[in-house]
């Protein structure tokens, strides 16, 4: 086989007939080939998307409530994405916003969702971590006082901290029922591995060693010895999912 | 042109606002002597001339004759003008040409221009007249030139104390602002050739230990330390470009071969796949280069909350625990009681999870890692032991540097390099030990530290 062969991005895109059936995204990026690798990405998972390239384009885009999650670049030609996120959130927009930013301090980071933004990613990152986060933002509408989930074959009840596995109960060290139960909040949605180092175990950084495989390791040992299938399955290199699907 | 900036130096300003000072004064203290000279003279004049008018006032006009004759030829009590007049006005004898323009109320009166008795000249003088019983008038007179003469030695003697004291102010000034001019010039000229990229080059210091010496100093303790982070900087540099550039090559080599082989999905897809991990490999150390850099740019103190360092600790073994365990490395942790800490919770993690992250990564199966937080003389301290293969005593200090790689690192030697960043920043100090065997790191909160809420608190 001869590299010519090897279709580009644009055709990829075009091999697939089917409408984009997702929820619409609006990026608002300065970058072309980095908005384009967003875009590619996000149609990938089935989201139509809408570039635009400055800050008022992008204000007009957003106005136009079209898109179900907007992606905006802090820095847009000399404009400050955050600005456009205040004005947004100012006329009652409340469309939920991913900030991407260069800027990488926590001062930023807390800058960037005091202005309105719903989650912060720093360049330079990996379009599926975004993907993911997207989707996160699209789902994150869960009853948090909720005191018993089920997620396919997995009940959890969190009031007696026990968890049962196609009907057998598993026995979950205290660690590996935060873990599964962050899982079955977003049952089928791409969690990365930055998402549980920030949200479970509250590292706002990138552990250097695989740390979060090996939890993810223990916890799907001890769900799989139950039955024969994987729960929890690795996406991509990204991160992982609950598998509801039977 | 240095001659101008000697009249514009801070100095010589200074020499000229004391040299108006001491005019002043000066000439105050010699103002009060002048005027009091004349002012006693006169007083004192007047006071014999009123008595003399008054003692005449009953004496024949004989016996007056005889008395006045007698004081102008043997002047004790210096009279003078000497002069009797009748009650007509007419001059009866005397030495004063014509009655002087004064009321005869004898009392003394100054007269600015009085003929002197031979009419050659003019003089102030001091006069009393006198009407006596018979109607005719006594005048007394005393010239006043010696007193005026005094005012004048007086002035003369401030023009003559005056003049060198200025000249003298003026020259030390002038030395002075000369010598600071020199010396700005000298410090100016080294801060040009700085400038110029001879990093190198220090400020004079003259070893006075004055204003501008501290100055000079503590510009030179900056210099210093600019000077060893340039050094770093430089070496980061080639560190950097070494790091990224090798995953680069390697992936470029990579898919620069398949190409050339042109040897099927499967082969390209290997070479895609390896390329792909080297890039990973790069982009790694780029987060790991920013993260050093977002922790060093400081202006984090401000959001320094409380915290219990020692649950911190506790999080970060639980969060290892697993990673140990698949290891068959015992992880043990003591923390017993609080441990009060101000600072950033999310950077202490970070630190202490590089610590317990190398820890664990260096040792060898059925090693142990041993983590202990406690307070220490009142001091927050933790440490983090393992039974690895320690570090040679040679590169204690270099571990902590950016990419330095030793023996036993596989990392990107950034690890440590951040946790050193994060004690310095909360004012803690990180060492190593020898653990015998394996390594020992210890994280000592230092009196600095104590410091770190004043200045929070700011």
């Amino acid at each position: 086989m001869s590299i010519s062969s090897l279709e580009d991005p644009k055709s990829l895109t075009a091999r697939r007939a089917q409408p984009l059936e997702g929820d619409p995204v609006l990026v608002v990026e300065d970058e072309p080939d980095l908005a384009e690798e967003i875009r590619l990405e996000l149609e990938a998972n089935g989201h139509p998307v809408r570039l635009a390239a400055t800050a008022a384009e992008g204000l007009a885009a957003a106005r136009a409530g079209w898109a179900a999650v907007f992606v905006f670049d802090r820095m847009l030609q000399g404009d400050d994405g955050l600005s456009v996120i205040e004005i947004l959130r100012g006329e009652g927009v409340a469309t939920p916003v991913l900030v991407i930013s260069a800027l990488s301090s926590v001062d930023e980071r807390i800058h960037g969702l005091k202005a309105g933004g719903d989650d912060y990613l720093v360049k330079p990152f990996d379009v599926r971590e975004l993907t993911a986060r997207v989707e996160a933002l699209l789902r994150r509408r869960g009853d948090a006082r909720a005191t018993w989930l089920r997620a396919g074959d997995i009940e959890m009840d969190l009031v007696e901290r026990k968890v049962r596995c196609a009907g057998r109960a598993v026995d979950l060290l205290p660690r590996e029922f935060k873990l599964l139960e962050y899982f079955m909040r977003r049952p089928g949605q791409i969690v990365t591995r930055s998402m549980l180092l920030e949200d479970v175990w509250n590292f706002k950084f990138m552990a250097q060693t695989n740390v979060v495989d090996v939890q993810i390791g223990n916890l799907r040992r001890k769900l799989d010895s139950t039955g024969t299938r994987k729960f929890i399955v690795n996406v991509r290199a990204v991160g992982f999912k609950l598998n509801v699907e039977p | 042109m240095l001659s101008l900036d000697v009249f514009r130096a801070r100095a010589f300003r200074l020499a000229l606002a004391f040299l108006l000072a001491v005019s002043a004064a000066t000439a105050a203290a010699f103002g009060l002597i002048y005027l009091e000279v004349s002012r006693a003279d006169v007083q004192r004049s007047a006071a014999v001339l009123v008595d003399e008018a008054a003692k005449s006032e009953d004496d024949s006009e004989d016996g007056l004759r005889r008395a006045l004759e007698l004081r102008l030829t043997r002047d004790i009590r210096r009279l003078d003008y000497v002069a009797l007049f009748d009650a007509k006005g007419a001059k009866l004898f005397g030495d004063v040409p014509a009655m002087p323009a004064i009321p005869v109320d004898g009392q003394a009166h100054v007269v600015p221009e009085q003929l002197l008795p031979d009419a050659s000249r003019s003089e102030p003088a001091i006069f009393v007249a006198r009407r006596r019983g018979d109607g005719g008038v006594v005048v007394f007179g005393r010239s006043l030139r010696e007193a005026y003469d005094l005012q004048e030695t007086v002035l003369r003697a401030l023009a003559i104390a005056l003049a060198p004291t200025i000249l003298l102010i003026l020259a030390i000034g002038a030395f002075f602002a000369s010598r600071a001019s020199k010396r700005f010039e000298r410090i100016h000229g080294a801060i040009v050739s700085i400038m110029n990229g001879e990093i190198h080059s220090r400020l004079p210091v003259a070893n006075d230990w004055d204003d501008v010496d501290k100055v000079a100093r503590a510009v030179n303790l900056m210099l210093d330390e600019i000077e060893r982070l340039l050094d770093q900087l430089k070496n980061v540099g080639d560190n950097i470009a070494h790091d990224l550039r090798t995953p680069l090559m390697v992936a470029r080599a990579k898919i620069d071969r398949a190409l050339e082989e042109d040897a099927g999905i499967a082969s390209l897809r290997a070479a895609m796949q390896g390329a792909l991990a080297q890039i990973d490999k790069a982009s790694v150390t780029i987060a790991a280069i920013l993260r050093v850099s977002a922790v060093e740019t400081g202006a984090r103190q401000k959001r320094f909350k409380d915290f219990d360092l020692g649950a911190v600790c506790a999080e970060v073994v639980e969060f290892y625990q697993p990673l140990a365990e698949s290891k068959f490395v015992e992880m043990t942790i003591e923390a017993a009681q609080p441990i009060p800490v101000r600072g950033d919770e999310d950077l202490m993690r970070e630190a202490i999870s590089n610590l317990v992250d190398n820890a664990v990564k260096f040792t060898p199966e059925g090693g142990r890692v041993r983590v202990e937080a406690a307070m220490v003389e009142g001091l927050p301290w933790v440490a983090v032991a393992d039974t690895g293969c320690g570090v040679p005593s040679q590169d204690k200090e270099k571990i902590f540097r950016r990419f330095f790689r030793g023996e036993r690192s596989g990392g990107n030697g950034l690890g440590l390099s951040i946790a050193q960043t994060i004690a310095d920043l909360h004012g803690f100090q990180l060492t190593v030990e020898d653990n015998s065997p394996g390594a020992r790191f210890v994280m000592r909160g230092s009196m600095k530290a104590s410091l770190v809420p004043a200045q929070a608190a700011e």
